[in-house]
């Protein structure tokens, strides 16, 4: 998307530009940047524009690992590298927990020559890391998971986000729930007593609530 | 005066040169008689007429560095003007520069070009132009203004130069002057067949070649294929931003050397020598291959940037690795723009982060869950193909895979409802690998316990103890 034209369409597409008629539609205009879908209708219809916003960032907190907070992003992961009609874009995932597994990336479609992991030492590094990804322009998603950050730094992932033009996702513990966060969208998700609970803290241009993934 | 080079101009014979009288005053009495006339001079190639073949003949340019210079280092300057350079030890530059005179106009402009170059590097420099090798040469050590392609000029001022500037050993300069001899042109006038046996071949030879009338044998320069250079500090540098601003030259320096080779590096070696500690070395990698300066200078940026230095440094070295050819999908001349390409990114990740925190994940074709993939350090950077062929996965695989299966106490077994009757179904059995005796029997399940991620454990089918392998996330 290019930056440098300034018409309105463009203006309103920028995620700091907040409309005032999007906090009570809930679709965003086709002329919006392209969403990726989650894969869940369910998910997709509580979210703005009915999937994940691109060039934005989305903060998941989350405690514990293998709810499935990783499926809810690698529809869209391979959306992003499928839609392109040019060199297929990077995926980054910085610190994840454990080692992605590639058989099962490649199961479910994902470029692996397009993914690139990035073990960083401590949570600065890592947070450097995921602002150079970001901004890049070369990723169309960069998957970072942290211990904990403060808002300082959320921020200029945020803008870095959006100055690439790529999805970021920070994966934190759910301690972080009453701090203010600048991500567009944040999710909480919890263990279940059938299923995982997902429940959605804040949603730019959508309605906050609990989401029903329904049986996976 | 001018009747000696007409001699050689018009096609005399060398026995009709060396045929004047002898002078008088040279005490040949002193020489032995020899035992056996050993030696044999070869007979001269009759003169070149230079008129007809001078399209055919080569032209050279000498150049003389003050002091002890790097030869190698400055023949790299001198082949950005032709692709044939020589050394002359130990101080001096041969280039053959007929090659190169259509594109840069006439011998004299190139001549200034090469002065200017000299010039531009700190260096006291004597060149000279001349049709053969061993005239450029001494003309320029002696510091004569000589810049003629012909050979009539040549030759008439050849005769003129004092002998010193052959540079011949004292032994022989001395016999030499002894011999009341000061110049070329008295030289020239001596019988050869003695000549021979008292200076022996070699100097004949020499004689032969700067008149032009035998070509030399040289051998051209060949670059070596390490980029390799040294910076001695005056003082002792003790911030890295100093460090940095040094080895900024030295980069561009290197990424020149690549650029004129069509080759490039994957990493660079920087050794940094203290006083007393042992010398830090510095790793710069690189994720594909490439000659940019720009990419070499950030990513010394990024790592001097988080280095922290033990000592002062006295001087640092910087080595290339082995030099590999640039294809193009390694030049990035049009990628980019004021956008980062992917090959920046990665450079500058590993650079901060190091070379082993930053990797890609591939699948193998192995049925042990943990041994179908592996870490890839060398990053494809073209385009992947478009079907890759993935084996055919029946079974879903978890996203997340333990480096090691864990062990499951009783108590989780019994949590995770592993044993009973209403347990997992339907496993995934995987038993392979006996031949290379890391054999594995195990049935996998994938299960959710009540509360909680979704597992994907093995049973054991020999020990039957059950194991954690993976999450699916």
């Amino acid at each position: 998307m290019p930056r440098e034209s300034s018409s309105i369409a463009d203006l309103l597409a920028d995620a700091r530009v907040w409309k005032l008629k999007d906090a009570s539609a809930s679709h965003r205009p086709s002329s919006s940047r392209p969403v990726w879908s989650t894969g869940k209708s369910a998910l997709d219809a509580r979210l703005p524009g009915g999937g994940w916003p691109t060039a934005s960032l989305v903060e998941v907190l989350i405690d514990v690992n293998g709810l499935g907070e990783v499926q809810l992003f690698l529809p869209a992961l391979v959306e992003s590298q499928r839609r392109t009609d040019g060199d297929v874009p990077w995926l980054v995932w910085i610190g994840p927990p454990h080692e992605p597994y590639a058989p099962a990336l490649a199961q479910q479609g994902i470029e692996l020559g397009r993914l690139l992991v990035v073990r960083p030492p401590s949570a600065t590094e890592a947070l450097w890391a995921a602002e150079q990804a970001l901004r890049s322009g070369v990723c169309a998603a960069v998957l970072l998971w942290l211990k904990g950050t403060d808002d300082r730094w959320l921020r200029r992932l945020k803008l870095a986000a959006e100055e690439g033009g790529a999805l970021g996702v920070l994966f934190r513990p759910e301690r972080h729930r009453f701090e203010s966060s600048p991500a567009s969208l944040r999710l909480l998700m919890t263990r279940g007593e059938q299923q995982p609970r997902l429940e959605l803290l804040k949603v730019q241009g959508g309605r906050p609530g609990l989401v029903d993934l329904g049986v996976s | 005066m001018k009747a000696r080079p007409r001699r050689v101009q018009t096609g005399a014979r060398t026995a009709d040169l060396f045929a004047a009288p002898a002078p008088t005053t040279a005490p040949l009495t002193t020489v032995p008689p020899l035992v056996a006339p050993a030696i044999v001079v070869p007979p001269p190639r009759p003169a070149i007429a230079p008129v007809s073949s001078q399209r055919r003949r080569s032209l050279w340019y000498a150049v003389v560095f003050a002091g002890t210079p790097d030869l190698a280092a400055l023949s790299l300057h001198a082949q950005q003007f032709t692709s044939f350079v020589s050394h002359e030890a130990p101080n001096a530059l041969l280039l053959e520069i007929r090659g190169s005179l259509r594109l840069f106009g006439s011998f004299l402009r190139l001549r200034e070009l090469l002065d200017a170059r000299w010039q531009a590097l700190g260096l006291q420099t004597q060149s000279a132009i001349a049709p053969s090798t061993l005239a450029a040469l001494w003309s320029a050590r002696l510091g004569e203004d000589l810049c003629s392609d012909e050979a009539t000029t040549l030759n008439g001022r050849l005769l003129q130069m004092p002998l010193i500037c052959t540079a011949w050993d004292a032994a022989r300069l001395q016999t030499l002057r002894s011999m009341g001899i000061q110049r070329l042109g008295d030289l020239l006038r001596l019988p050869r067949a003695g000549l021979a046996r008292r200076l022996g071949v070699q100097a004949v030879r020499d004689l032969d070649v700067a008149l032009g009338k035998q070509p030399e044998a040289r051998r051209a320069f060949v670059p070596r294929e390490r980029f390799r250079e040294r910076l001695d500090f005056e003082t002792e540098i003790e911030h890295v931003a100093c460090l940095e601003r040094a080895l900024e030259p030295v980069l561009e320096r290197c990424a020149l050397f690549l650029r004129r080779r069509q080759a490039g590096v994957q990493s660079l070696a920087l050794r940094l020598r203290h006083r007393v500690r042992t010398p830090t070395v510095v790793r710069l990698g690189y994720a594909s291959v490439t000659s940019e300066p720009r990419r070499l200078v950030e990513v010394l940026s990024q790592r001097l940037g988080r280095l922290e230095l033990p000592a002062a440094v006295r001087s640092i070295e910087l080595h290339s690795g082995t030099l590999q050819p640039l294809s193009a999908v390694s030049l990035d001349a049009f990628g980019g723009g004021g956008r980062d390409t992917a090959v920046q990114l990665i450079e500058r990740l590993r650079a901060r982060l190091g070379e082993q925190a930053v990797y890609g994940v591939t699948t193998q074709s192995e049925h042990r869950p943990e041994a179908a993939w592996c870490r890839v350090q060398q990053l494809s950077l073209a385009a992947p193909s478009a079907s890759d062929p993935q084996p055919p996965e029946i079974m879903p695989r978890p996203v997340w895979l333990l480096d090691e299966p864990v062990l499951l106490s009783p108590r989780e077994i019994g949590e995770l409802r592993l044993e009973s009757g209403a347990g997992p179904r339907d496993p995934e059995r995987i038993e392979t690998g006996w031949w290379d005796g890391k054999g594995v029997a195990r049935d996998y399940y994938r299960i959710r316990p009540a509360r909680g991620a979704q597992l994907w454990v093995f049973q054991e089918r020999h020990t039957k103890s059950w194991f954690l392998h993976g999450m699916f996330a």
